[in-house]
């Protein structure tokens, strides 16, 4: 019996199916990394991760002793870009994310007045930047320069007069240094919290508790914690860690500590089983020569058998790092959803994930901005799970 | 004993007791998470909420509609029709999501030559690396619009794309990687003179991989499949951006808006008080019965299927 | 003429840097069982697999000479190896049926090939099922799995899944060392059986065995092949002194 070319056809068929079905996942990732590249790329520069978030307005008036800017406008200044003399300040029209009318600074001569207003509200003396935005310019005789007129008619009004009664302008905000220090601050106080309570069970179940029911209870409690979905346990971190934190600290809500809480009771099964098979290659030679050498057990422990293991439970920390910047729903519930500059330990605000969530559950989301954060949590990801690679092979050869 | 010795007990002692109080810590979360759940869950059941009225169990469980409390002045929360979207879309994705991590796990398990087999493998890791809230945002950017294109061409009008396909297609993919991963594991440990056998006989490499590899390596697949569903139920922040919260229901056409218990937690989170705010615990003690028994009734099927034989 | 299956000339065998057989001239008779025996690692298993090129399967195996099946090169290129198979069947050491039903098993070659009618898939079945004595045994469960038979039994069916696909050569890879006493005689009787319709070559590690059941006797040793005859002959005139060393016990 040999094959028919029916049946050769059909082979051929299976066969490319499985082919299509394996490049899916390629497809997928490659349509995932184009987007989130194609839509955040453009915003990704250092003074993204330096800028506050919310834009800040300011009501600006002329000093008591101001001058006059004596530049002249800068030859490589684009034709685009209105200029005034007098005042030292280039502006340009510009459209915002909803399409309505903007005024850009896009540059200020170094002597300008413009550099050094007091600031109608306070005491202080505050300056207009670059890529700031000007919303309106309000005069003693005429009317008011408004955004919405243009940046040429602002320039011209300004050229006409001697002074103006004030000056309404905005930072441009937008930018993620909230969510970056936010960050920081959960994986520092996570990894304080679960690293400590993980390798120490880790080392109480591997090393000293007996095989009995009582230990095998223990266990399941534990391992019952790797199926639950990380959204409950957020309920959890709002039910139980904020209460506690509201009445043991300066907390009056949702905050660090009781996001960081959450946090490291998701990591924990993660950084015990870790831990747990990394103290399970040990030879069990090594501890019995400790012991007969004089040391008790907890010598032992810290001094021969974690060392051992600290491969293991890098591995652990990596990926609870990533764990942590990757989170989302937890932390929505654990801590809450606005987005601030000012970082507190004590109050809220977004990990760079919830920023993303929160961002895109406005009216209209901002894709772009929360593709930029996409692209950092990424690389950031990517980083770590290469260097888990890396660990792992180094930490497997020398036992071969 | 000297007192040096006696001092290094004592040391081990409470070094002991320091490691056990750390098990037993680890090993109450789950209980303080089930306690603290329902305890919070069960209030809007139990309690006036401000003058709305107890909300009936029988309804919640069973409901078909979910009016916001405050805001329509109503306790009338239904959440029957979620529990069924919540299934619905699970299994939907998983009918999508099966197929080609089970073939995909073939092709780098048996067929793929080596370098590509590694690298397709490093693919699906970084598949599997990926936050939701990532997952959420490609899904809300990409998928909504393509949704809504198709929707288009069939002449349906979608709300922006907003839908259960949407939803589907995004969990599906989400749970892809973690498929691939294990059904590469049971396919990699399906015996290799079983495979031999099959090529001894005459069969050609296709037949026997799809004939007695994949027969074989059933029970590991059907594992795959149990933890896909598993990840589909709980996913929250990448569902809320693509599901379209559907008021009522249960939602099956693929071009409609739907509501998964996730994404009802997650709704509104801004605004809300009082009876709303507390209901979403409640919801979170269905997920978790919702969870439960779905893994339990799979996992005995999974038992039923392992001694059934498949040709 | 047409009574040699096989006929091999110059064969060399490797696994990469490895010599694993060295320059083996052999033919293989038609209905008779050739018997391959040599201590652990001599390259019997692997020359076995020669036959019917599962050797393919291993990815630095490289071969030079000649395998001739019936007058025919089955190493030239582009020779038809799923043919060959179909021709040339194999049980392998460790019984290894299919996690499927009892029939399915043995039907599966035969569906493979094709064959989809139930009728004459009922009859090859059966057919093949007492051919290898193991009809009786299980015409009554013939849905059952086949993971449930005793070992023995497991063997006979792996037996009948080979006879299935009606091979004229029956490659068998130390069959029955993996088995109890009885359930070995059990085979042994059937290979006795089989061998009016089958050319049967068999590995074996048990000299006992093959003074038992095998007509030809080859015996291998590091890759050579040391001797090959009647096997009275080999038993009890051996002409080399490595073969009467084997033979007696000395080693291996």
């Amino acid at each position: 019996m040999s094959m028919s070319s029916k049946r050769k056809a059909i082979d051929i068929a299976y066969q490319a199916i499985t082919y299509i079905a394996s490049s899916i996942s390629l497809l997928a990732l490659s349509m995932i990394v184009y987007f989130v590249w194609t839509n955040g790329s453009g915003l990704l520069n250092i003074d993204l991760l330096t800028k506050d978030y919310h834009a800040q307005y300011f009501n600006g008036e002329l000093q008591e002793d101001y001058t006059y800017s004596t530049t002249a406008r800068p030859s490589d200044l684009d034709d685009s870009i209105y200029y005034s003399e007098r005042y030292g300040i280039g502006l340009a029209d510009g459209k915002d994310r909803e399409g309505n009318p903007i005024i850009l600074v896009e540059y200020l001569a170094p002597d300008s007045p413009m550099l050094s207003l007091a600031d109608k509200n306070s005491e202080e003396i505050i300056s207009v930047e670059e890529d700031m935005l000007v919303s309106k310019v309000s005069f003693f005789d005429k009317a008011t320069a408004l955004r919405s007129f243009g940046a040429e008619n602002m320039i011209n009004e300004l050229n006409e007069v001697d002074e103006f009664r004030e000056i309404v302008y905005t930072s441009l905000g937008g930018g993620i240094r909230g969510s970056i220090i936010t960050t920081l601050y959960l994986i520092g106080m996570t990894m304080v919290l679960a690293l400590p309570i993980g390798v120490f069970t880790a080392i109480y179940l591997n090393e000293f508790a007996k095989k009995n029911r009582l230990t095998s209870t223990l266990r399941t409690l534990i391992d019952t914690l790797t199926g639950v979905p990380s959204i409950i346990y957020g309920l959890m971190g709002l039910a139980v860690f904020v209460p506690f934190t509201i009445s043991t600290t300066p907390a009056t809500s949702g905050n660090l500590i009781s996001g960081s809480l959450t946090l490291a009771v998701i990591l924990l099964p993660v950084i015990i089983k870790s831990t747990e098979e990394s103290l399970k290659v040990v030879p069990d030679g090594l501890r019995q020569a400790s012991l007969a050498l004089g040391a008790n057990e907890t010598q032992t422990t810290f001094k021969v058998v974690l060392p051992s293991s600290i491969p293991g439970i890098l591995t652990a920390s990596l990926l609870g790092i990533g764990r942590v910047i990757g989170e989302s729903a937890a932390l929505i519930f654990a801590i809450g959803t606005a987005v601030k500059d000012d970082i507190s330990i004590f109050g809220k605000s977004t990990s760079l994930a919830v920023h993303i969530w929160s961002m895109m559950t406005d009216e209209p989301a901002n894709i772009e901005l929360s593709s930029t954060i996409a692209i950092i949590i990424l690389m950031i990801v990517l980083f770590l799970n290469v260097s888990v690679k890396l660990l792992s092979k180094k930490f497997m050869k020398p036992l071969q | 004993m000297n007192t040096n010795t006696k001092r290094k007990k004592r040391v081990d002692q409470l070094v002991r007791g320091l490691f056990m109080a750390a098990t037993l810590l680890s090993a109450s979360f789950i209980i303080v998470i089930v306690i603290f759940i329902i305890i919070k869950g069960i209030t809007p059941f139990i309690t006036d909420n401000d003058g709305l009225g107890a909300v009936n169990i029988w309804t919640f469980i069973t409901g078909t509609v979910w009016l916001k409390g405050t805001a329509f002045q109503s306790n009338l929360y239904g959440v029957g029709y979620i529990i069924l979207n919540t299934l619905y879309v699970a299994f939907l994705a998983l009918l999508l999501s099966l197929p080609i991590g089970v073939l995909t796990a073939l092709f780098i398990a048996k067929i793929a030559p080596k370098k590509l087999a590694e690298f397709l493998r490093t693919i699906v890791e970084l598949l599997a690396s990926i936050p939701s809230i990532v997952y959420g945002l490609f899904g809300s950017g990409v998928i909504l619009s393509f949704v809504y294109n198709l929707a288009d061409l069939f002449g349906v009008q979608s709300k922006g794309g907003n839908s259960v396909l949407a939803t589907v297609l995004v969990l599906a993919l989400m749970t892809l990687p973690t498929i691939t991963a294990v059904s590469e594991v049971a396919i990699r440990s399906v015996r290799k003179d079983i495979e031999e056998g099959s090529l001894a006989l005459g069969a050609t490499r296709t037949q026997t991989n799809f004939k007695v590899v994949l027969a074989s390596a059933k029970s590991g697949i059907f594992a795959a499949a149990i933890l896909g569903i598993g990840r589909s139920l709980g996913e929250a922040t990448a569902v809320s951006l693509v599901a379209g919260n559907a008021q009522s229901g249960p939602n099956f056409g693929i071009f409609d808006i739907t509501s998964t218990l996730t994404s009802t937690m997650l709704k509104g989170l801004k605004e809300t008080t009082g009876i709303d705010y507390d209901i979403r615990f409640s919801v979170g003690i269905i997920l978790m019965v919702v969870i439960l028994l779905t893994n339990f009734i799979l996992n005995a099927v999974k038992k039923r299927v392992g001694n059934v034989n498949v040709k | 003429m047409d009574k040699l299956v096989f006929d091999i000339k110059n064969l060399d065998l490797y696994y990469g840097k490895f010599q694993a057989l060295k320059n083996i001239n052999l033919t293989i008779e038609k209905n008779k069982v050739t018997a391959l025996i040599g201590p652990s690692g001599c390259g019997k298993s692997t020359f076995l697999r020669v036959l019917n090129r599962m050797n393919d399967l291993i990815e630095e195996c490289k071969i030079i000479g000649d395998v001739h099946f019936h007058q025919e090169n089955i190493y030239k290129e582009r020779f038809d190896v799923i043919d060959l198979r179909t021709r040339v069947g194999m049980v392998f050491q460790k019984p290894n049926p299919f996690p499927m039903s009892i029939y399915d098993n043995v039907a599966y070659g035969p569906r493979c090939q094709g064959i989809k009618d139930k009728a004459k898939l009922d009859e090859i079945v059966d057919n093949a099922l007492k051919s290898a004595a193991l009809y009786d045994e299980v015409s009554d469960r013939m849905k059952e799995s086949a993971m449930d038979l005793s070992g023995g039994q497991q063997q006979r069916l792996c037996i009948a899944r080979a006879i299935a696909m009606e091979p004229e050569v029956i490659l068998m890879d130390e069959p029955t060392s993996a088995l109890d006493p009885i359930a070995t005689l059990k085979i042994e009787e059937l290979i006795n059986d089989l061998k009016e319709q089958y050319t049967i070559v068999i590995v074996t590690h048990s000299m006992q065995q093959a003074a038992r059941i095998s007509d030809q006797t080859a015996f291998f040793l590091m890759g050579e092949l040391i001797e090959s005859d009647q096997t009275d002959k080999i038993f009890t005139q051996p002409k080399h002194k490595e073969t009467e060393d084997y033979i007696t016990g000395r080693f291996g």
